[in-house]
């Protein structure tokens, strides 16, 4: 559509436009994160050079220097989440609930990290075993979300007395962390991208994002690492491992109820795919080279190579007899990664420690076994605590655990319990004034009971 | 353990008094306070039959068989120096007969089922298959013992039914047990038989005793040399029917399954020794393998850190091995049944490759990427159990320890790839 500015239009717009050259950066700021904008935003304005304050890289002696320059401040908060995967999620959910200031940053465009946008819908580690009986470890946050898929059609399986492993849709399950996140009255940033940190010394008091409006701070009084990667740790410092493990591409397959089963086995397929509440439709795990998620040029090339035989194997499975029916629904927004740097926390948890069920004092969670035929281990704080760094908690699959165990703790219901418990600590921590390590354990438990976390 | 010959009752009263002794004492040695005590291989090593029979089985002596070298002599000795006393079964089978009313006549007329029986023990033996080594006294009230120190099951009670079933027949028919069937028993009338060649009767031996001593020695050749060559025929004939399919998971160390069923002898010691309790009395198959230990990996497995079923082991049919050499022992390879295996099927498992204490398990991805696979290293892999024990799929686990070919002697694997043990020396137990 062609559209000629008018010289009414284009006087409006150049004093608009230096109306915004005023105060740009603060109302930038607010405009994100806001849910609701009622800001006149004019149709279009011609930005001329120069309105903003510009701190661009200096190319110098063969080098590229990075300015010094100020941030802007998009909010100011008490508890900060980066990441809003299973941990994160229910971090922010647990401690906008314990009453504190709560705000969740997160560099995609909804929640659910692996388990929405990498299409990982099994739900494994919901339960443990104990005595023979089946014991549901994922409660609190975590399951109420579950909980109030059930009650939509089509958004959820296995989410009832004596299930395990629940599978729930994608979609159905951004929606309700929406819900969730909104009803808890948490302040969220989405497309923004935590890149760095901001520190008073040797404290942490907030992160720095880029997005489209920038690079931008938040300061917080407790920030939780939940982007999977402790990417907010790492940028603060914190001891940590950094581990190499296997980055896959999730896919769906539509049609799958037209395949014939039995002839495709015949031609050595043997499943199609992982169930899934939608009808005729299997999600396709992949488990990928064993490679560093922190090397982009790595990220790069497997997202590319990992889409190429995605597309050539469903064009295959297509030519075999039995599968004529099939098609690639979707490959996953976002790459399979599963494991990269891991905390260094005061106690690290180990695979001996969870086959025994070690009990802990300050067990905050209890984690669940694959196909609930084992009994659960209890969770420490400790392994969601930093050695040194203060004024941050790590949960989700970067939390302090050994080479081993961390196999059984990436998985989501584990993800979901321990970022629902770093959340109640970061709140507890705010408001007993404290830093995160020296929060009353049993304070913190009783208020994780209150809000439905199993703790064995 | 006739008394026929006269013994002055003061005599009498101090040997009945060592006899109580010995039963006291025989008690403790097969309920050793400390679980995990090596003591409780001494009471079956005691016996020289146990020792004569597994050394001809095994073709090997070891230092547990020394044990019987004692009671050995004092039988040459003294006859029938051990029923009268020692003999922890015969101090209870006559308290038994004290039960009956009438006090029957002792049990004259059966045939000497335990002097052919031994001796076709021994003729078994010399093919590797003592056949009713099993039947020891000693090994008997032993494994009575062993079946009340385990939790209480139907298969722990049913492995310590020999002794109770001796005493119900000492009921039924007075002294049959000690005086026709016993191969211990036998073994020392044979033995005195040897003695009265070397030096005339003694003034206390038993009428039964005279009778066969009288018994023209060529006779007892011949037919101790068709009863032991009978023992040897049975034992090649068990030997070769023992290829069949499945074959029961033995510890390890274990002799091949064709000799295996012969030298054990039920006491019961490994399944009373192991700390995970996995070695389980076997209750299916043939009749001639009733009893002995079988493997289940069920709920544990065997531990790395672990030597003790072959401590404990009076007869050899567990090997005695130290820690380094049970380390390679192979119980038998685990085989991973795709079908079932979660990880095979895209689910995210890898419970048996966190488990696997010798790393024996890897990640294969197929051709085309889009599936992986347990594959199991049988270079390293020792049978252990650990991952089926680990593994979360029911009612059939995708991951199985298999038992090695029968007739193959225990494969050590080269000891390159014995694992660099855990980190942690004691590892837990699963608990489910
Ligand atoms: C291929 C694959 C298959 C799997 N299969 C299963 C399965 O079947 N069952 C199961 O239970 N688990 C499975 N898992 C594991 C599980 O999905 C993840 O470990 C789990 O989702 C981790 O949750 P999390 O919240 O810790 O991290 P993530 O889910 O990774 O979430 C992290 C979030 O933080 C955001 N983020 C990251 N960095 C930044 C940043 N710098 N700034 C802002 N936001 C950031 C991300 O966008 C994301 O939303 C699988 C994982 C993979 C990769």
């Amino acid at each position: 559509m062609k559209h000629t500015l008018n010289r009414r239009e284009l006087l409006r717009l150049l004093s608009a436009a230096g109306l915004g050259a005023a105060f740009s950066r603060r109302a930038v700021a607010d405009e994100i994160g806001t849910a609701v904008t009622n800001a006149p935003v004019p149709e279009s304005k011609l930005v001329p050079s120069s309105t903003r304050p510009r701190y661009p890289a200096v190319l110098s002696g063969g080098k590229v220097i990075q300015p010094e320059r100020p941030l802007a401040v998009a909010a100011e908060t008490d508890v900060l989440v980066v990441g809003g995967g299973p941990a994160g999620f229910a971090a922010a959910v647990a401690a906008a609930r314990a009453g504190v200031r709560t705000t969740l940053v997160e560099r995609y465009g909804y929640f659910g990290g692996q388990w929405t946008g990498g299409l990982v819908l099994l739900v494994i580690s919901s339960h443990a075993r104990e005595n023979g009986q089946l014991v549901k470890v994922l409660r609190g946050v975590g399951d109420e979300l579950l909980e109030r898929l059930t009650r939509i059609d089509g958004a959820v399986v296995n989410q009832a007395p004596g299930r395990h492993n629940p599978t729930s849709d994608p979609e159905a399950t951004k929606f309700m962390m929406d819900e969730m996140i909104r009803e808890a009255g948490v302040k969220v940033f989405l497309h923004c991208w935590v890149a760095d940190v901001v520190m008073e010394g040797a404290a942490l008091r907030g992160v720095v994002f880029e997005s489209k409006a920038g690079r931008q701070a938040i300061l917080a009084r407790v920030v939780v690492d939940a982007t999977g990667d402790g990417d907010v740790f790492a940028a603060a410092g914190a001891e940590h491992e950094q581990r190499l493990h296997a980055i896959g591409l999730v896919h769906r397959l539509g049609n799958t109820d037209r395949a014939d089963a039995a002839q495709l086995k015949e031609a050595g397929i043997r499943s199609l795919g992982a169930l899934e509440p939608l009808p005729s439709v299997k999600w396709v795990n992949l488990r990928g080279p064993s490679t560093d998620c922190l090397d982009v040029a790595e990220l790069t090339r497997l997202e590319m190579e990992h889409r190429r035989s995605i597309w050539k194997r469903v064009q295959q499975l297509r030519k075999t007899p039995g599968g004529e029916k099939l098609f690639l629904l979707q490959t996953a927004p976002q790459l399979g990664v599963r494991i990269s740097r891991l905390l260094a926390g005061t106690h690290q948890l180990t695979y001996a420690e969870a086959r025994q069920g070690r009990k802990f004092p300050d067990t905050i969670a209890v984690g669940g076994a694959q196909n609930a035929q084992h009994i659960g281990w209890p969770i420490p704080y400790g392994a969601l605590v930093p050695r040194k760094l203060d004024n941050l908690l790590a949960a989700g699959r970067c939390i302090c655990v050994d080479e081993k165990l961390i196999e059984d703790m990436r998985l989501i219901a584990s993800c979901l319990t321990t970022g629902h418990a770093a959340g109640a600590a970061a709140a507890l921590a705010v408001q007993a004034r404290c830093r995160p390590r020296e929060i009353e354990i049993p304070r913190l438990q009783k208020l994780l009971r209150d809000q439905g976390a199993y703790l064995g | 353990m006739n008394h026929a010959c006269d013994e002055n009752p003061s005599r009498r009263r101090w040997r009945q008094a060592g006899r109580w002794l010995a039963l006291a004492a025989a008690l403790c040695l097969a309920w050793p306070l400390q679980t995990g005590s090596w003591t409780s291989v001494i009471l079956p090593a005691l016996s020289p039959h146990i020792a004569a029979g597994a050394t001809l089985a095994a073709r090997s002596a070891g230092i547990i068989g020394l044990l019987a070298l004692p009671v050995s002599i004092l039988i040459l000795v003294f006859p029938r120096w051990f029923c009268r006393h020692a003999c922890p079964v015969g101090l209870l089978q006559e308290q038994i007969e004290k039960l009956r009313r009438s006090p029957a006549p002792p049990w004259r007329r059966a045939p000497l089922l335990g002097r052919w029986m031994l001796l076709a023990t021994l003729g078994g033996a010399c093919l590797g298959y003592p056949f009713f080594l099993w039947l020891d006294p000693l090994a008997l009230f032993n494994g009575f013992v062993n079946a009340w120190r385990a939790p209480l099951t139907g298969a722990a009670l049913l492995a310590g039914i020999g002794l109770p079933l001796l005493l119900l027949l000492d009921l039924l028919l007075p002294r049959l047990w000690c005086q026709r069937v016993c191969p211990l028993g036998a073994l020392q009338e044979l033995l005195a038989l040897f003695r009265r060649r070397l030096r005339p009767a003694s003034r206390c031996e038993t009428a039964s005793e005279a009778e066969t001593a009288s018994a023209k020695g060529w006779t007892l050749a011949r037919r101790g040399f068709l009863a032991a060559g009978a023992g040897a025929a049975g034992a090649l004939g068990l030997g070769l029917g023992r290829e069949r399919d499945p074959l029961p998971l033995r510890p390890p160390g274990s002799l091949g399954e064709d000799r295996f069923a012969g030298v054990c002898v039920r006491c019961g010691n490994c399944a009373q020794a192991c700390p995970s309790r996995i070695v389980r009395p076997m209750l299916r198959g043939d009749l001639a393998g009733l009893l002995t230990p079988t493997l289940s990996f069920e709920r544990d497995y065997c531990r790395e850190d672990c030597h003790q079923c072959g401590r404990v082991c009076p007869s050899g049919a567990i090997a005695r091995s130290s820690l380094q050499e049970k380390l390679r022992q192979v119980i038998g390879p685990a085989r991973v049944d795709l079908d079932v295996c979660l990880l095979a099927n895209g689910r995210e498992c890898t419970a048996c490759i966190q488990r696997c204490p010798f790393r024996a398990i890897a990640l294969k991805t197929t051709q085309d990427g889009f599936a992986t696979e347990p594959a199991v290293d049988l270079a390293r892999c020792v049978g252990c159990g650990a991952c089926e024990a680990v593994c979360p799929t029911r009612p059939a686990r995708a991951i199985r320890v298999t038992a090695r070919p029968g007739r193959l002697p225990v494969q050590p694997i080269p000891s390159a790839s014995v694992p660099e043990r855990e980190p942690t020396p004691n590892t837990p137990s699963i608990k489910s």
